[in-house]
């Protein structure tokens, strides 16, 4: 009798082990899975360096799996919205400026503030660019995390000037005129025009950052700095318009064909020499001279602040282009989707961004001091343009506002309305829009 | 020979049980939707949507788009598909070769189409451009798809080209079942290849043009990609149909609800105008 | 008799026109796949490549993962194909032989259905599949594709059915066949030319759809073709020669496909078998 006692208290001993033993090896064998999704996976550079930060990542937290979804520009916000809208969607994303207000408003986005305290607060803040906060916040509450930021500025081919004669990248708008008039000829001496200064992208992809630019530039704005009135019927955006269809349609120091051109039609253009010069950053180092090794672009492409208007007291004279990190509402493991932004943003990838990408930071601190980018000339020049520059309108209209005036321009370019008419059309519409809601 | 009513049920309910299933709630949404009334709206029930339509001129500049577009590219589907059913349902040596290269354009979905024919309307790189500057057609290359009247045209007739198999396809099927002896019969009578082809052929094959050109005109009214990828509807406006419209107002302004009551309205122009050619194909031909 | 031979001159004459036509943009397609990056962009633009080079067709293959794409969209568009054939025969057969209430208005309801643009229908769609678990999979695309492709298919297999006199089912019924043999062994025969052109499209429309690709099917593997093909156009980079390379070999494939099926598309025995 004594030994079956023996024997049940050994059984119940050995099954409680198990199952201690048992309760115990869960949380080892559970692990969560995240997605990630950021149109710069499709990338081969950046998609390389993304996916080695990943990598690293997984290997500091054994137990987050992340599955990185790339997913075209173009289509971002197609694909997004929709699973979004539907309850799924990635739980970690990429986003610009420029829909961030709309996902915002429909609220598909996450309030990170419990994350951020957790981190440290205003201190985990203060790191930033208070500019680079501002499209990230509405309403007080913090949304999302800037991970690069850059300014736009003048890329230009010094080969090129040099074939021509001149010596430095214009500093004004006329001398800017005079320059594209000396770049635009045959390379053979004799035959049709084949170079080109400039271009100017009028299709949908890239025509923001690129023209809102130009009219900063001059001193002009699409928008109030209120973002409640078109500025579209001011002196400085008349000069702004008349001079992008004066070097299209009178000086043709532009391409033909320019209504079709994107950021990478550009880019292309630059590549092949077809143009001398084009509106860009530190992302058009790496990516034209990948375009065309015989360019041997690192070399002969450099970098220099917008033109300017003489005159001008606007301090601002750029557009900045920034991408940030979110999380989804509907993510079903919010803190591991905060890990992973939180090691995406942190100094150590900050500098393997620069480094694989040439892509600068939105934390001061590492463009300030990180060696290498105080080496590099053209990063230093568009760091310091940072401070010159605004981001674009961030209000939930601002997609079809910019559709408004990209198409009225195309149509003054195209000669199916006057210039008078396509800028009263812009001014006129871009109110309508404003005012609705 | 009318059939018990109920067999008829069987036959046509598993295709409608699919159609209902995966496509009624969505398309009922979208009806909603364009009343504010579709799901996560917040506001209430109200056709400012519609009275918004009313007035806008980018509403009334893609209407009239897609109407010419429509036109001009179902009549040359229908001109070149008719003609070259006709070339092919003859004995010919190789025969099977003409028949690959004849389906080859649709081969091509709109979508990739529309990237295509952005390259090859391409004013710097295109090869239209290559082709007519090398045999000295034009001395400095056009550009094809930044003016607005060549741009329309440019997308006609890229569209031509790439659906008109589709219409030929339907019609060659179609001849097929026209019956040998009456051409023998006409042949013995006298009459010539027109005359074959006005009182032999187009009386048989009249159900298949109907119905192809009702569902080419659409398919061409829901025309996306091919317009899209071109020239995204510019310059301005100048190519921007209302299926492009739709898309914008959705995806990119995030206006669901507008978005939804140009498709309703887009929809309900279709039904009005195929209405007397469907009434003709839904009844049995005799 | 010479108005003989000038006729099949006058033919052969029109259908090498009609070759000329169609196969001119591939032309330029083939060239420019074979171009390198640079030429591909070069202004003025050659007709003929200077520098042969097949890299374009090597990276659609190594680098993009295009056969597992090409597999995809045969996978995919096949079984669209087969599903939309199948119920669409029936439904297309239950149109045409019978009256039955509601009939004119289901009729409508398939077309009409064609008339909203997917744009709209893609949200809800994209909730039902979720909620099905069926997201991310072939089977939720291919049942979301052959919506598009049922009401089309039904109409055009009418239209066919319709073509054949009524006599031939009595004809079976009088012989004792139910009306499911009437379809199989008398229908279907004889409108196999219809059934063919219907699967074409069918397959076709599948195989170039986007939209419904873009939002149902998150991994990358499980893209089919044409959404490998769009994500070449990106905006920081158009590899022109590798998207010429990768739509000539999306091209060929339905093209090869033409090819097998295209002997159906001949007279059938229709014509006759209501005589005697």
């Amino acid at each position: 009798m004594v030994r079956i006692d023996v024997l049940w208290r050994t059984a119940a001993r050995r099954a409680v082990m198990a199952i201690c033993a048992a309760a115990l090896a869960l949380p080892a064998a559970a692990q969560t899975t995240i997605t990630y999704s950021d149109w710069q996976l499709a990338q081969e550079g950046w998609g390389k360096s993304l996916r080695a930060a990943i990598a690293e990542f997984e290997k500091e937290n054994p137990d987050i799996k992340v599955k990185a979804e790339p997913v075209p520009l173009g289509q971002r916000d197609v694909r997004f919205s929709t699973a979004i809208r539907a309850g799924e969607g990635p739980d970690v994303f990429a986003l610009d400026t420029n829909p961030i207000r709309q996902y915002v408003a429909e609220g598909w986005v996450r309030d990170l503030a419990p994350f951020i305290t957790a981190a440290g607060g205003r201190t985990f803040l203060a790191d930033f660019y208070p500019n680079s906060l501002v499209p990230v916040t509405v309403d007080g509450k913090v949304y999302g995390i800037p991970m690069n930021t850059v300014a736009m500025a003048l890329v230009y081919n010094k080969k090129l000037f040099d074939e021509v004669g001149i010596a430095a990248p214009p500093k004004t708008w006329d001398e800017f005129r005079e320059v594209s008039k000396k770049l635009t000829r045959s390379s053979t001496g004799s035959g049709p025009v084949d170079r080109w200064a400039f271009t100017v992208v009028l299709a949908p992809a890239g025509f923001d950052l690129r023209v809102s630019s130009i009219f900063r530039a001059f001193g002009a704005d699409f928008l109030t700095p209120d973002w409640k009135r078109s500025a579209l019927d001011t002196p400085e955006a008349k000069a702004a318009f008349n001079f992008i269809i004066d070097m299209i349609v009178v000086d043709k120091t532009i391409p033909p064909g320019v209504s079709q051109v994107d950021a990478n039609g550009a880019r292309r253009m630059l590549a092949n020499q077809q143009i001398a010069m084009k509106i860009g950053t530190t992302w058009s180092f790496p990516e034209v001279s990948a375009m065309n090794p015989q360019l041997d672009g690192l070399n002969v492409l450099k970098i220099a602040p917008m033109p300017q208007q003489p005159g001008s007291k606007n301090p601002i004279h750029t557009t900045l282009y920034q991408k940030s990190l979110f999380i989804n509402k509907n993510a079903k493991n919010p803190e591991a989707a905060w890990k992973l932004i939180k090691f995406l943003t942190d100094r150590p990838q900050m500098e393997r961004w620069f480094d694989d990408n040439a892509m600068l930071s939105s934390r001061r601190s590492v463009n300030e001091s990180y060696s290498k980018i105080k080496q590099s000339v053209p990063a230093s020049v568009v760091a310091n343009e940072i401070q010159y520059g605004a981001f674009l309108p961030l209000i939930p209209q601002w997609p079809q506002v910019l559709e408004v005036i990209r198409q009225n321009l195309q149509a003054a370019v195209a000669g199916s309305k006057t210039r008078e008419q396509a800028l009263a059309d812009a001014n006129k519409e871009v109110n309508v829009i404003l005012e609705r809601k | 020979m009318i059939g018990e009513r109920y067999t008829g049920w069987w036959f046509v309910g598993p295709a409608g049980l699919v159609m209902a299933l995966i496509l009624g709630f969505p398309a009922i949404a979208a009806v909603l939707g364009s009343v504010n009334l579709g799901w996560g709206s917040t506001k209430p029930f109200g056709i400012d949507s519609y009275l918004r339509l009313w007035g806008d001129a980018e509403f009334r500049q893609s209407l009239w788009n897609t109407a010419i577009f429509v036109v001009s590219v179902v009549s040359l589907h229908f001109l070149l598909g008719m003609s070259v059913a006709l070339l092919l349902d003859r004995p010919l040596r190789m025969r099977w070769l003409f028949r690959v290269i004849a389906i080859l354009p649709w081969t091509m979905p709109d979508v990739i189409g529309g990237i295509i024919f952005r390259f090859i309307f391409d004013t710097l790189y295109g090869g239209i451009n290559a082709l007519g500057l090398a045999i000295g057609w034009i001395d400095q290359p056009v550009d094809w798809l930044g003016r607005p009247g060549l741009a329309l045209l440019s997308v006609i007739l890229a569209e031509a080209w790439r659906g008109y198999p589709y219409v030929m396809l339907i019609l060659l099927a179609g001849l097929q079942a026209v019956p040998r002896e009456q051409y023998e019969a006409a042949k013995m009578d006298g009459a010539g290849a027109w005359q074959t082809f006005v009182y032999v052929t187009l009386p048989n094959l009249r159900t298949m043009i109907v119905i192809a050109l009702v569902l080419d005109t659409v398919w061409e009214c829901r025309l996306f990609g091919m317009i899209f990828g071109m020239t995204g509807g510019g310059p301005g406006q100048a190519t921007q149909n209302l299926t492009l419209l739709v898309y914008r107002h959705y995806f990119q302004f995030f206006d669901t609800a507008y978005a939804s009551s140009i498709a309703v309205v887009l929809a309900a122009i279709l039904l009005v105008a195929a209405m007397p050619y469907l009434r003709v194909a839904i009844r049995r031909a005799e | 008799m010479p108005r003989l031979r000038i006729a099949w001159v006058m033919t052969y004459v029109a259908l090498l026109a009609m070759a000329l036509y169609n196969l001119l943009p591939f032309f330029w397609m083939v060239s420019s796949s074979l171009k390198t990056d640079i030429e591909v962009t070069t202004f003025p633009a050659t007709l003929l490549p200077r520098a042969l080079t097949f890299e374009a067709y090597h990276r659609i293959w190594a680098q993009e993962g295009f056969l597992q794409y090409f597999v995809n969209s045969l996978k995919v568009s096949g079984a669209t194909a087969l599903l939309s054939a199948t119920l669409g025969v029936f439904a297309a057969y239950g149109f045409s032989r019978f009256d039955f209430r509601g009939k004119r208005a289901l009729m409508l309801a398939f077309l009409a259905s064609q008339m909203l643009p997917g744009v709209l229908l893609v949200g809800p769609y994209f909730k039902m599949l979720s909620l099905a678990n069926l997201f991310d999979t072939h089977f939720g695309l291919i049942l979301a594709q052959t919506t598009i492709t049922l009401p089309f298919s039904v109409w055009m297999l009418k239209g066919y059915i319709d073509t054949l006199p009524v006599e031939i089912d009595q004809a079976a019924m009088i012989d004792g066949a139910s009306r499911w043999q009437c379809l199989f062994y008398c229908v279907l025969p004889n409108i196999l030319p219809g059934l063919v052109a219907t699967m074409i499209f069918a397959f076709l429309l599948a195989w170039g759809d986007l939209l419904w690709a873009l939002c149902l099917i998150n991994t990358p593997e499980k893209q089919t073709m044409t959404l490998g093909i769009t994500n070449l156009v990106g905006q920081f980079r158009v590899l022109w020669s590798d998207v010429m390379a990768a739509t000539v070999i999306g091209c060929m494939i339905p093209a090869a496909l033409y090819l097998m099926l295209q002997r159906y598309l001949v007279q059938g025995v229709a014509g006759s078998s209501v005589k005697g």
